[in-house]
């Protein structure tokens, strides 16, 4: 056995929803979900509470039955197995510890219902719980540890059957900010050492941006973007992502162009663009730059308050009638006159659909094009 | 008690004390009784200090009476009483907490309505119903014309008859439609992680494994407290056990005490009585002297 990375051997399997679709009665969670979570890569599954996110955990589970469509992990459909029979393993959010059993038999449960000796199954937990820093707890009840301890407890018990798949459901909600901090870190280094398919649901922007491989944004039942967190962040497919991600949220302002320059509701310029119509306009607080060169195309704001932070400051304005946040750098100066001189680079710039919050594509490479 | 002041303190420990002389005194009075002969009870009526008659008293109810036989029928009807209404009840709470039962709210309401019709209301129909367990099933039959059906192709209706009086389990079994158990039952699986269902299914095991493998053990302060709230109940019911018992050897000890009145005018055997009525309390009292703990627990319906 390897001391340095003791024997637990998962063998990472896709999952792939076909058509998936829930409903309760009259009420549909899912209306129709595609999506495949490829093997041995960190899924995060992110988006507002009610959307559908706990429910789609539970389905690929096998807590829930489908309303239709398919389930395959690996290449088996899994749809009508029950949880058992699926490969799967759950971190649940409130842990779910068998309060009665020690911490031994709570990791060792699943291996005693699937028949192994009581010798096989002591090499086994005493693995993991090397692995998770519990050997010393295993004679412990789950009330006698610390909410940390349970949850690696609970990890322990979900790893021990060496899953395909690792499901976890909003498991760092119930922890402190500390601990949650140390405790992403652990559940990042442990999926580089198992490799584990993980589907990891949370309403916890950071805890996606830090853990994903990819990143699936629900918003009621339907998939907003599905895609690294680097692309979520700069190129977001939709209003929705482009406010659900990032803190303070992007900037959105109302917008309207004549086919060439995009302007404010008050008129001022802001970028050049080739389409016509009107629009909404998202801009990061940090891709915004406070003008101090008195740059006459500059846009005007007035600011209204400031935070400030110490890392960074955040200065809140009023931008033809819209309140923006803009970060600057802590205790840069504000202008004497409350009036703020602003420019925005052109490739920081998010056109989106009025109508349907779709990001709108290649509005402005037309333009880029002709700058350069 | 938010104001501390000494009066209050004083007045609250003279009720108390009160309370307890209430309570103790006919106590008292029972172990003295018990305690002189007969004679000595007729010249001198009911007395506060002890005699010497005590055990005397105690094997004349060994030898006169069927109180040792009827305490064994009153520790079977309380005991299949706890252990029946432990079990059903357990089986009823984890259908309706556990598992998506279509109209689980009225069904739980039905159980709850058991509380407000003790068997003290329905007494009467309890009766008819005990002295012929199939009459249900006669009068829907009569009632539906479903027996003239039955009697022109068998050439008669049909008519069944089962009486459950005067047996153990007549005794029992009207005693068990009562839903206070399966709200207690309950209110404690409300208390539990609500997830702890789905991490057993995730682990491998099916309802019954959950059941016996992680409820039952985590129920076992709760089956304690309805324990013994249902065996005091079955080993105190009077009504019941006196109508639906009709020969000494299947009434319980409760009602063999009552009859060792005499129905006519004599004077009862008061020392008896009390001697007996000692007896037939210890099974109880050694019971709450050793589950009290539960006990306390069961009646404030909580757990932890």
């Amino acid at each position: 056995m390897n001391a340095i990375d003791p024997a637990i051997h998962i063998a990472a399997a896709n999952i792939r929803l076909d058509g998936v679709t829930k409903s309760y009665g009259a009420m549909t969670v899912i209306p129709k979900l595609d999506v495949e979570f490829r093997a041995g890569e960190f899924t995060v599954v992110l988006g507002p509470s009610g959307c559908g996110k706990s429910t789609l955990m539970q389905m690929i589970a096998g807590l829930e039955r489908i309303s239709g469509g398919k389930i395959v992990i690996g290449d088996r459909e899994v749809q009508d197995l029950e949880p058992r029979e699926r490969g799967c393993a759950m971190v649940f959010q409130n842990y779910a510890l068998y309060p009665h059993m020690t911490v031994f038999d709570n990791i060792a449960y699943s291996l005693k219902i699937a028949g192994l000796s009581k010798a096989e199954r002591r090499v086994r937990v005493d693995i993991v719980a090397k692995m998770l820093g519990l050997a010393d707890h295993l004679d412990r009840k789950p009330g006698q540890l610390s909410g940390g301890q349970r949850q690696r407890v609970a990890i322990g018990r979900a790893i021990v059957r060496e899953p395909a798949v690792l499901l976890f459901d909003e498991p760092l909600s119930n922890l402190d900010a500390q601990l949650r901090h140390d405790t992403r870190i652990e559940l990042a280094e442990l999926h580089r050492r198992i490799g584990a398919t993980t589907v990891f649901v949370t309403h916890d922007q950071v805890e996606a941006m830090t853990l994903a491989d990819r990143i699936l944004i629900l918003n009621k039942g339907e998939i907003e973007q599905y895609d690294t967190p680097k692309a979520i962040y700069h190129k977001p497919a939709s209003m929705f992502v482009a406010k659900f991600i990032g803190s303070p949220p992007m900037n959105i302002l109302p917008i309207k162009s004549d086919g060439s320059v995009l302007r404010l509701s008050d008129g001022q310029p802001v970028a050049k663009c080739h389409l016509k119509g009107e629009f909404q306009l998202g801009v990061r607080p940090e891709d915004i730059l406070v003008d101090t060169t008195g740059d006459a195309s500059a846009i005007k704001a007035h600011v209204r308050y400031r935070e400030d932070l110490g890392s960074h400051s955040i200065l809140v304005a009023d931008l033809s009638g819209t309140m923006v946040r803009i970060t600057t750098p802590f205790g840069s100066q504000a202008p004497e006159s409350n009036v703020l001189l602003l420019s925005c680079p052109q490739t920081k710039l998010h056109l989106f659909d009025t109508v349907t919050g779709k990001a709108i594509a290649g509005a402005f490479t037309a333009t880029t094009k002709d700058q350069k | 008690m938010v104001e501390n002041a000494r009066s209050i303190n004083i007045v609250a420990n003279l009720i108390l004390i009160i309370g307890i002389g209430f309570i103790v005194g006919p106590l008292y009075l029972t172990v003295t009784t018990a305690s002189h002969s007969y004679e000595f009870m007729l010249q001198n009526g009911l007395v506060w200090s002890f005699g010497s008659d005590f055990l005397v008293n105690i094997k004349r109810i060994f030898t006169e009476t069927s109180i040792p036989l009827q305490m064994i029928n009153s520790l079977i009807v309380a005991t299949g009483n706890a252990v029946a209404t432990c079990v059903l009840s357990f089986l009823t709470a984890y259908a309706i907490v556990y598992f998506r039962v279509r109209w689980a709210s009225v069904v739980f309401a039905l159980i709850l309505a058991t509380v407000i019709l003790p068997l003290d209301m329905r007494f009467v129909t309890t009766y008819q119903v005990a002295s012929n367990v199939f009459s249900p099933v006669n009068a829907v039959l009569d009632a539906t014309g479903l027996n003239d059906l039955i009697a022109s192709v068998v050439g008669a209706p049909f008519h069944a008859e089962w009486s459950i009086l005067n047996t153990h389990v007549g005794l029992v079994v009207p005693l068990l439609a009562h839903g206070m158990g399966t709200f207690l039952f309950r209110q404690f699986f409300l208390t539990l992680p609500k997830d702890l269902f789905k991490a057993a299914r995730m682990d491998g095991a099916g309802p019954i494994r959950f059941l016996v493998d992680i409820l039952l053990p985590l129920s076992r302060t709760t089956f304690a407290s309805l324990f013994v709230l249902t065996f005091l109940s079955g080993w105190t019911q009077y009504l019941w056990p006196l109508v639906a018992s009709s020969t000494a050897e299947m009434q319980t000890a409760v009602v063999g005490l009552a009859r060792l009145v005499p129905d006519e005018g004599a004077v009862p055997d008061y020392p008896l009585i009390m001697a007996g009525a000692i007896l037939v309390s210890i099974v109880p009292l050694t019971m709450i002297a050793l589950l009290q703990r539960y006990l306390v627990q069961g009646l404030v319906l909580s757990e932890k």
